[in-house]
């Protein structure tokens, strides 16, 4: 029933660099604490700690550390729902995240965005967008204005690359097209990455796109370039994405990415995946990413298997400390419902402010009797 | 003019009333009923009591049935007033409280009609659909704009009669007004009484035809006054009186006595002094009769301020004031003679000022002096009770068993039964009886 | 100011020298839709813009509203001050989704980290027999999403005035014009001026009747006032500016002296602006209203093609004549 290509075809298709030891080493303890991360994630939503919609991002940590670790810390990153992996991986510390699902005032959102939703403005981590598809268009008009500054503002030359991520589900939303269409039209440095794990929710590729072996060629239809990578290797989606980056940081041209990746859960916590075989589930756990690098770091004598224990009793250390963290923040206070509605203050909204990540106090005073905007409606 | 629905709730009939079962009804929807008749017997947590109506009209609906108990304040029945129009006073009366609903005019009854149909009013259709005949001729709830409501209040413009010239009758603002105009440009020169004509009006309804050799009467700001006072008096206060009879002799005995031996000083003491100061010591002991209804309390006032009220000649308009005597429970008989002498006179001469008449806790009518027997009075908001007192009759009287001639006075306390209780107001009589009957108490 | 320095402009010419203006003074503020540049605007608002700012910030774009909308969302999260133009408000039901659920709820789902600095402006409302699709009045649909802002003048003083405070504000602004009222000349000063939000302007005072507006239909207020003016019947017509924020002290204050409201509202009259402003009258108002709240909206129909059909379709001045003796029980 799969169409989905096997992984050891796909790591024929882009080349291994060689990786000092020690950056491998942080890519791979990144890698186990988004895991870590996500398993906890999975225990806390059924223990009723976490609400509403969950998914997690197991079997994919290749894809955003990979990714991630090729581009700067100003360049403008932006995802879609499944992002705990993303935010980790650009650096969002796991507290701030933990407590965002909690839906702490400690979130990275207060909160207020919850699982789908994390922004980090001190990492150029643009948000999760929940509807499918919404967050390519966001995406090209980071690449917009990162060149309307450097361009047109600062007087330069374009300097920043944008990375939009969007699973495979997405390939089909017009804004996707729209924004590829727009990309491609106006020049845009951004990488849209799609994050290919075969199945949108529950229909396989083939079963809902068009040329759906090949999406990468799409890309061609709107004047840029479609490239197929590796994303169950660190090694190879880094190296591979490290040169696309370059490329598209120089021409100031879009492009697109097949990301070959593989979700080991459901697409959220109540999918049941009866719409895949448990043998192809477990080809891709036995060509598991953080097995691979470790397997790859022994093989160099980097990693012992001591080491990989240590490791993740570390990972461990830090989850549980992250979800005791999230536990004890503050459940987001009522007072804040009419906050960061609108910036400026009138009428029943308190203005704005950053969350505690970012060093923001919670300033809860309140409206002056005589203040000339409170009877707004 | 169309018949009114009036709510009737369950009263609270003691302090700590709650709730209220009934007892038993003593009438039946259809039956006519009048201000004082006793609709129900209602059980409080304390005693079953006795349930009177306060206004006249046909009982249209009975809403709770004996034996069960409801809060205070909950909607027991319906009585329907009856207005001058003798064919929609007539009509059925059931159906009439769900037009107002469907109509949506505010303070709804809560109750859904037995039988009248669910009637759905589409928006706007308050102003853009005919009224419908059967709706119409069902339509006995006051409708009046919130607007029109707040400037009446303001102006003192009694709406409770007006049929206004909105939608469905409702009263508007321009009804008001005109009705405040009609009153200033007609009967009352006074802006601040214009109230009271419309009260008058309102009571006694349509215009009616001046005969052969009649004429009319306009009416003076006192008169208008009075009339709305003592509307608003009987209509919402529930009355009652209990009457009782005083040996006067010693009482005369002793007057003619200090009369006598006081004349030297121009000191003349009259019966209704002696009335003043008895009812007045009698207080100490029975506070409720100097106190106010307060809607959800009553209030008790502390000094006595005794109301007498004074008739005026004809020269002065005629008609009837009421002359206020303060902390008359401090006040010895010559002080209380000296200062109602003044204030008759004053009243008689140049008439009272407001503070002379504002103010009274407990009043006294004599009608005494012109021969009167005995009646009963209208109580004088705010107060709880009105004394009214008969002349001291020259008659066969029984005493120390024997029959004797002696001078006797019937005195007739009106009451508001929400403050004071048949019980109560038999103790304060025998009281002022005690006093009277042994006058020396009032000399010390 | 003095009428000196007054000059009588067109709306649309208002609307340009507000963008100009704003363009000139901060670099961050570009323009892009549909035919703004190399054809001066599909209705000549931009008329000249891509030859004194270059095509590097008037930015003609494809056909592809969702697209464009989004990517200028995106382009303001990262602090530019994009200016939307939808050829036709219309057209912006293809974009709802970033307009909607992105550019008034960034705020607050990222926790006050992100922003929304962006202006959508347009021609909203029938333009004359256009036919369904292409004669929205999105103010009903629109202003139910809080975290935007909603802007409609009347005339081309405020369009100026209005359209250079929305460009400054640092959240969404839903810029509603409309292609009656382009071609509109108005008294406009040459020098600068802006018009806060939330201030209603009182179109004309009167003291039987506040009637409510805002956008184009005061001007069908004003004509409507004119006529009852010689039935002695005095209107007080308040034009509201904006619709979020929303002038409730004007409002309240106007009909605590009136004791009477109508509000016309281009819009349909289901979940719209002017049902907002009659719940709005009814709490704060109650005991100081004559009569209910009449509301003079759209018919509660597609917007038909024939013309006599739209007339009656759109509201105008007899029917706020109608509803205002009708509220004044003078019907």
């Amino acid at each position: 029933m799969s169409s989905f290509p096997p992984t050891t075809i796909i790591s024929k298709i882009t080349p291994r660099g060689e990786i000092a030891a020690v950056t491998a080493l942080k890519w791979l303890r990144e890698m186990m604490l988004i895991r870590e991360f996500e398993l906890r994630c999975m225990q806390a939503y059924q223990d009723k700690k976490i609400g509403g919609f969950c998914h997690v991002y197991i079997g994919q940590e290749a894809v955003a550390v990979g990714t991630l670790a090729a581009i700067e810390a100003s360049d403008p990153v932006v995802t879609a729902y499944r992002d705990h992996g993303h935010a980790l991986a650009r650096g969002m510390d796991p507290r701030h995240c933990m407590a965002e699902m909690f839906g702490r005032i400690g979130g990275c959102a207060k909160g207020k965005g919850g699982s789908m939703h994390m922004f980090d403005r001190a990492n150029n981590l643009f948000g999760g967008h929940g509807i499918v598809g919404a967050q390519i268009p966001l995406g090209i008009g980071l690449a917009f204005a990162t060149k309307y500054e450097d361009e047109v503002i600062n007087g330069g030359t374009s300097k920043r690359v944008t990375l939009a991520y969007l699973g495979d589900g997405a390939l089909n939303q017009g804004s996707v097209h729209e924004a590829k269409n727009l990309a491609g039209l106006f020049n845009l440095p951004v990488i849209i990455i799609c994050e290919n794990n075969g199945y949108s929710m529950g229909t396989a590729i083939s079963r809902g796109t068009t040329m759906g072996h090949d999406i990468a060629s799409k890309a061609l239809g709107y004047g840029f370039e479609g490239v197929v990578m590796n994303g169950m290797d660190v090694l190879e989606t880094y190296t591979a994405m490290k040169e696309l980056v370059d490329r598209v940081r120089a021409t100031s041209r879009p492009a697109f990415v097949d990301m070959r990746c593989y979700r080991y859960k459901g697409h959220s916590m109540s999918d049941p995946r009866k719409y895949r075989t448990r043998e192809e589930e477990e080809r891709y756990e036995a060509d598991d990413p953080i097995g691979r690098l470790k397997a790859h770091l022994e093989g160099r004598n980097a990693l012992t298997e001591d080491d990989f224990k240590a490791m993740q009793r570390d990972v461990r250390t830090q989850v549980r400390e992250s979800v005791e963290w999230a536990e004890q923040s503050p459940p987001a206070p009522v007072s804040d419902l009419y906050r960061d509605v609108y910036r400026e203050r009138w009428g029943p909204y308190t203005g704005s402010s950053d969350p505690e990540m970012l060093g923001g106090s919670e300033n809860q005073a309140g409206f002056a009797a005589t203040d000339p905007k409170a009877d707004l409606l | 003019m169309n018949p009114m629905p009036v709510q009737v709730t369950m009263p609270r009939l003691s302090d700590t009333m709650e709730a209220g079962t009934i007892v038993r009804w003593n009438v039946k929807e259809g039956d006519t009923v009048a201000s004082g008749d006793v609709i129900a017997d209602v059980e409080t947590d304390k005693a079953t009591m006795e349930m009177p109506v306060f206004d006249d009209g046909v009982i249209s609906q009975i809403m709770v049935e004996a034996g069960k108990q409801v809060p205070v304040g909950t909607l027991i029945a319906i009585i329907c007033i009856e207005g001058d129009d003798a064919a929609s006073a007539t009509a059925p009366i059931a159906a009439p409280i769900a037009a107002p609903i469907a109509a949506q005019v505010a303070h709804a009854v809560a109750v859904p009609p037995k039988s009248a149909p669910h009637i759905a009013v589409a928006p706007n259709a308050a102003s853009a659909a005919p009224e419908s005949p059967a709706v119409a001729s069902q339509e006995n709830r006051q409708r009046i704009s919130p607007l029109a409501r707040r400037i009446a209040d303001e102006l003192g413009i009694s709406v409770a009669a007006m049929r206004g010239s909105g939608p469905g009758g409702r009263v508007v603002k321009q009804d008001v007004l005109a009705e405040a105009e009609r009153i200033k440009s007609g009967a009352s020169p006074r802006g601040d009484l214009v109230h009271v004509a419309s009260a008058a009006r309102s009571e006694r309804g349509a215009v009616v035809a001046i005969g052969a050799g009649g004429s009319e009467v306009m009416l003076s700001g006192m008169r208008q006054a009075i009339a709305r006072r003592l509307v608003e008096s009987k209509s919402t206060i529930p009355h009652y009186q209990v009457s009782m009879r005083f040996n006067m002799d010693p009482l005369l005995e002793l007057r003619t006595m200090l009369n006598v031996q006081l004349a030297p000083q121009g000191v003349k003491l009259s019966v209704n002094d002696f009335i003043v100061r008895a009812c007045a010591l009698s207080m100490a002991a029975h506070p409720f009769f100097n106190a106010s209804w307060g809607g959800d309390r009553i209030i008790m006032h502390g000094d006595v301020n005794i109301g007498v009220a004074i008739s005026l000649p004809q020269e002065r308009g005629g008609g009837l004031v009421v002359a206020v005597l303060r902390e008359a429970q401090r006040k010895g008989l010559r002080e209380i003679s000296a200062e109602t002498k003044a204030l008759a006179e004053k009243a008689r001469v140049r008439g009272l000022s407001v503070e002379d008449m504002a103010g009274a806790t407990f009043t006294i009518s004599n009608l005494g002096m012109f021969g009167v027997d005995n009646f009963t009075a209208i109580i004088n908001p705010p107060n709880s009770a009105i004394l009214a007192c008969g002349a001291a009759v020259e008659q066969p009287v029984v005493r120390n068993h024997q029959l004797v001639v002696g001078h006797e006075m019937q005195a007739t306390l009106s009451l508001d039964h929400r403050v004071i209780d048949g019980a109560m107001a038999s103790e304060y009589l025998q009281s002022v009886k005690h006093n009277i009957e042994n006058p020396a108490t009032l000399l010390v | 100011m003095t009428t000196a320095t007054m000059r009588e402009i067109e709306f649309r010419d208002a609307v340009r020298e507000a963008m100009s203006e704003e363009m000139r003074r901060d670099k961050r503020v570009y323009l892009l839709g549909e035919e703004v540049a190399q054809y001066n605007g599909a209705y000549k608002v931009s008329k000249g813009m891509l030859d004194e700012f270059g095509p590097r910030r008037v930015i003609d774009t494809p056909i592809s509203e969702c697209g464009f909308a989004g990517m200028a969302i995106g382009s303001a999260m990262m602090g530019l001050r994009p200016i939307v133009e939808f050829m036709s408000w219309s057209f912006s039901l293809v974009a709802a989704d970033p307009i909607l659920n992105n550019a008034p709820k960034m705020l607050y789902m990222s926790g006050g980290q992100f922003g929304c600095p962006i202006v959508f402006r347009g021609n909203n409302g029938a333009g004359g027999q256009l036919g369904s699709t292409h004669s929205w009045a999105v103010e009903g649909l629109f202003s139910n999403v809080p975290g935007m802002k909603m802007v409609i003048p009347s005339n081309p003083y405020d369009a100026k005035g209005l359209l250079k405070t929305a460009i400054r504000d640092d959240d969404p602004v839903f810029f509603l014009e409309s292609e009656r009222l382009l071609s509109m000349k108005g008294e406009v000063p040459e020098t600068e001026y802006l018009i806060p939000f939330g201030q209603a302007r009182t179109a004309r005072a009167g003291t039987d009747c506040t009637i409510v507006s805002f956008g184009r239909p005061v001007n069908l207020c004003l004509e409507a006032a004119e006529s009852l003016e010689k039935e002695g019947i005095s209107c007080e017509i308040l034009d509201m500016r904006t619709i979020r924020p929303l002038d409730a002290g004007a409002i309240v204050r106007s009909v605590k002296r009136t004791g009477a409201c109508v509000v016309v509202d281009q819009s349909w009259s289901f979940g719209s602006p002017g049902s907002e402003v009659a719940a709005l009258v009814h709490r704060e108002c109650f005991d100081d209203l004559d009569n209910y709240v009449h509301r003079v909206h759209t018919a509660d129909v597609p917007a038909p093609y024939a013309y006599d059909l739209e007339q009656e379709y759109l509201p105008n001045a007899r029917r706020i004549c109608e509803a205002v003796r009708s509220c004044l029980y003078k019907a």
